[in-house]
């Protein structure tokens, strides 16, 4: 009996382990995994991120890139999840825009009583109400649309970079001109695809369909080239 | 048998079978170790990084501002914080306040400091976040600044992962938005406007890393610790949007090549920033930050 137990206990451990270590493992991914540049004035950046994706996954990684400096981002799998990942560079803004919006409300529907000056009839009843041209309720309620124009702020995306037609390269290295707000977008393809932004949670996914993706961030000061300075 | 033992029999066999089940199919035990299954989320996720304390100090370092001292949260008031919103948001500033002295080659101050978070991080639960062997190279590497500036920012790094490995979203999101703010905090209260354009820019372009971590923030705005710094955090947001975005008059933002093959990334819009704006943004940030670091008398 003791021999069963503790051939179960192997076997769970063995099941386990892994599944439970998944998301850890990918913790440090970036730092471990992604080729680091062979320049070694880049520094690491706090902005570089590992996460656990399953086949098929888009995610995105809001970071700032400052003006006066280089960067190089790059971004590696674990190999069960394909050799090319999709990786795409928007600018994100927030825009103020003018927005008509648009309120709904019940409000008491009313009739015009017409010439009805408290001796003729609307809809059968008799209208004492009216003096002349004037309205009266109907006891019924209908829907009202009402416009109002605001002033609302939106964010906005600009594709700005799509490895898909830079060979699906997994790296890209850059000097900021302007401070700027960028999204960096990673799709791991295969995994039957599906929309993208609708969002279920707590699928079961085998490991074979799971793996970690990295991005590792890289900065330095953008270096100064040519001569300055008066000099001698 | 005993009732304990049939339990975690009952467990170690009921375990593993509602796994093969999920699988979908008659499985052989050595195809389940292939195939472990695990629950995910699914779908488009989002994540929000804000640029660490280093990455700014480095910058105002090389843009020649001078470090002082006077701006440190004094490392005598970190017993005073006892309630866990404090102590987050006060580790968050004391790891800026690190990083602060490790950019400037301060190895005293440095020493300080690292001994202080690291025994805050203790009563905050972070303790796991500071192994032995990040402490040990520490103490060997107190009067090597280089050394020192990487010993901060893994330490500040390993907070943030530790946090991220176990759902502590809103927990992180206190630490690195007083880090933030810190950071801010040191750069506007050491900037002379009328002489300081590099860190002046710097300053304004910290209305980009604000939206980040609003967005952050408002993923856990349900905490209401979180709640309550979001409303700090929007006024000085207030502030901010104030700040004029130009565009420029080109084609708008894009990649280039330049003949180089360097690739620049440049055009749009840039934003601009008055003395009035920089001493409002200054008041509001000098404002909050009296929130974060009083101490309870």
């Amino acid at each position: 009996m003791k021999k069963y137990i503790n051939k179960l206990v192997l076997l769970a451990v063995i099941i386990m382990v892994p599944a439970m270590s998944f998301s850890q493992y990918c913790n440090y991914f970036h730092s471990k995994y992604c080729l680091q540049s062979e320049n070694e004035m880049f520094k690491l950046n706090g902005q570089s991120k590992s996460a656990l994706f399953s086949k098929g996954q888009t995610s995105e990684l809001q970071i700032i890139v400052y003006n006066k400096q280089d960067y190089r981002i790059s971004v590696c799998m674990d190999e069960n999840l394909g050799s090319q990942v999709k990786f795409k560079i928007y600018e994100t803004k927030k825009v103020k825009v003018e927005k008509v919006i648009e309120t709904k409300s019940m409000e008491e529907e009313v009739e015009s009583c017409g010439t009805c000056n408290g001796t003729g009839e609307a809809d059968g009843e008799e209208c004492y109400d009216c003096e002349g041209v004037g309205e009266r309720t109907t006891g019924n309620e209908v829907e009202v649309i009402s416009k109002e124009t605001k002033i609302v702020v939106e964010k906005q995306k600009q594709l700005l970079y799509d490895n898909s037609e830079d060979g699906f390269s997994n790296e890209i290295e850059f000097t900021v001109e302007s401070t700027r707000r960028l999204t960096l977008e990673i799709t791991v393809p295969g995994g039957g695809g599906g929309d993208a932004t609708t969002k279920k949670r707590g699928k079961l996914m085998k490991s074979s369909d799971m793996g970690c993706v990295g991005i590792l961030v890289e900065h330095m000061t953008t270096p100064v080239s040519g001569f300055y300075g008066s000099g001698f | 048998m005993k009732k304990q033992s049939k339990l975690i029999l009952a467990f170690l066999v009921g375990f593993p079978l509602v796994f093969l089940t999920s699988c979908g199919g008659d499985v052989h035990v050595e195809e389940a170790i292939e195939d472990v299954v695990e629950e995910v989320e699914e779908g488009n996720q989002t994540y929000y990084r804000i640029p660490s304390p280093d990455e700014m100090f480095g910058f105002i370092k090389e843009s020649g501002l001078a470090f002082n001292g006077e701006l440190l949260n004094p490392i005598q008031n970190a017993v005073n914080y006892s309630d866990p919103k404090m102590q987050a948001l006060n580790f968050g500033v004391y790891s800026a306040d690190l990083a602060y002295t490790a950019a400037y080659e301060e190895f005293n101050e440095t020493t300080k400091y690292f001994a202080t978070i690291q025994k805050m991080s203790e009563s905050i639960g972070l303790s796991s976040a500071f192994d032995k062997t990040l402490i040990e190279r520490a103490q060997a590497n107190l009067d090597n600044a280089d050394s020192l500036v990487e010993i901060t920012n893994t330490s500040y790094f390993a907070v943030v992962d530790y946090l991220e490995q176990n759902e502590q979203g809103d927990k992180l999101g206190l630490i690195a938005s007083a880090g933030w703010l810190e950071t801010i905090y040191v750069v506007v209260n050491t900037t002379n406007y009328a002489t300081d354009k590099t860190a002046v820019d710097r300053l304004a372009d910290q209305k980009l890393a604000l939206d980040n971590l609003l967005d952050y923030l408002e993923e856990y705005k349900d905490n209401q610790d979180v709640a309550e710094l979001l409303g700090w955090f929007n006024e000085l947001e207030t502030v901010f949007a104030s700040l004029p975005e130009e565009e420029d008059s080109g084609s708008g933002i894009s990649f280039k090549k330049k003949e180089s093959g360097k690739m620049v990334l440049g055009g749009g819009s840039s934003i601009s920033i008055s003395e009035e704006q920089f001493n409002a943004i200054r008041d509001k940030v000098n404002e909050i930050r009296n929130n974060i670091v009083k101490v309870e008398a």
